[in-house]
């Protein structure tokens, strides 16, 4: 396999670092600071656009090591729809539950809108894997999400008798799916340091 | 599973990725199954042993 243009250190892991990094520690900053709604919106929104040549990156590096498809490009455009469509809907749902102050209906329309970029991308992973033509390709990334289940329901198990016991403060169930994409993404680092 | 199939590639002096091509699959997938990482489907073997003119079991072959 050619992987002579392969970086001693992928771009990707770098472009991803500074996404994670940048996301994360804008929303702590904005938490510590104690920051407005829009505000944190805003800030966060910029590491957010970190995530385009990050996913370039990826796509460039997988086609030069040949486990790039058509499949997996089409996943990551709707990635990026996720990504950004998401940031969008949490800033509504903040802003105009802070201004309207809803209730009833309204009330429980807003606070389920930043879930449904969350669904769009359940639905994104699934078609992905009945897109994905290659079928090793599928396996690894089948492997890959059964890696990140497991890791969601060994911290949820874990937190959660930890909370039974008063011990930790409850944490929000929305947790589950980055728990599970950073599953994911440990399964995927194990597969390509076990095939080296 | 073993497998020939780097030496019927080689035979044709076809690289990784003109089989993967041919294959519509991608190259890491030719690497993982000529390295024996990787068992493929009958679909898949079918088609390969249909791409090389051989029966299956002249290019998988049992442990």
């Amino acid at each position: 396999m050619n992987t002579a243009s392969q970086p001693r250190i992928r771009k990707s892991y770098l472009w991803g670092a500074a996404f994670f990094i940048g996301t994360f520690g804008m929303g702590i900053t904005a938490r510590v600071l104690d920051w407005g709604g829009w505000q944190t919106m805003v800030a966060i929104m910029v590491p957010m656009l970190l995530l385009i040549p990050f996913i370039r990156s990826m796509e460039r590096e997988k086609g030069i090591s040949g486990c790039y498809s058509p499949a997996m490009r089409a996943y990551n455009r709707r990635a990026i729809v996720f990504a950004l469509s998401y940031m969008i809907a949490l800033f509504v749902a903040i802003m105009a539950t802070d201004a309207v102050k809803p209730t009833g209906v309204l009330a429980y329309a807003l606070a389920v809108l930043p879930s449904l970029p969350i669904i769009y991308m359940v639905y994104s992973m699934g078609k992905y894997l009945t897109d994905e033509a290659d079928e090793y390709l599928r396996m690894k990334t089948v492997i890959a999400a059964l890696f990140g289940t497991g890791v969601l329901l060994v911290v949820a198990t874990f937190w959660g008798f930890l909370e039974s016991f008063k011990l930790v403060p409850h944490q929000p169930g929305w947790w589950a799916v980055p728990i599970w994409a950073i599953g994911l993404g440990l399964g995927q680092f194990w597969q390509q340091v076990r095939d080296k | 599973m073993k497998n020939r199939l780097k030496v019927l590639r080689a035979e044709r002096d076809w690289t990784q990725g003109d089989l993967a091509d041919a294959l519509e699959i991608s190259r890491q997938s030719i690497n993982a199954i000529e390295t024996g990482k990787y068992d493929p489907s009958l679909p898949l073997a079918f088609k390969i042993a249909d791409l090389f003119g051989m029966p299956i079991e002249q290019i998988f072959l049992r442990d």
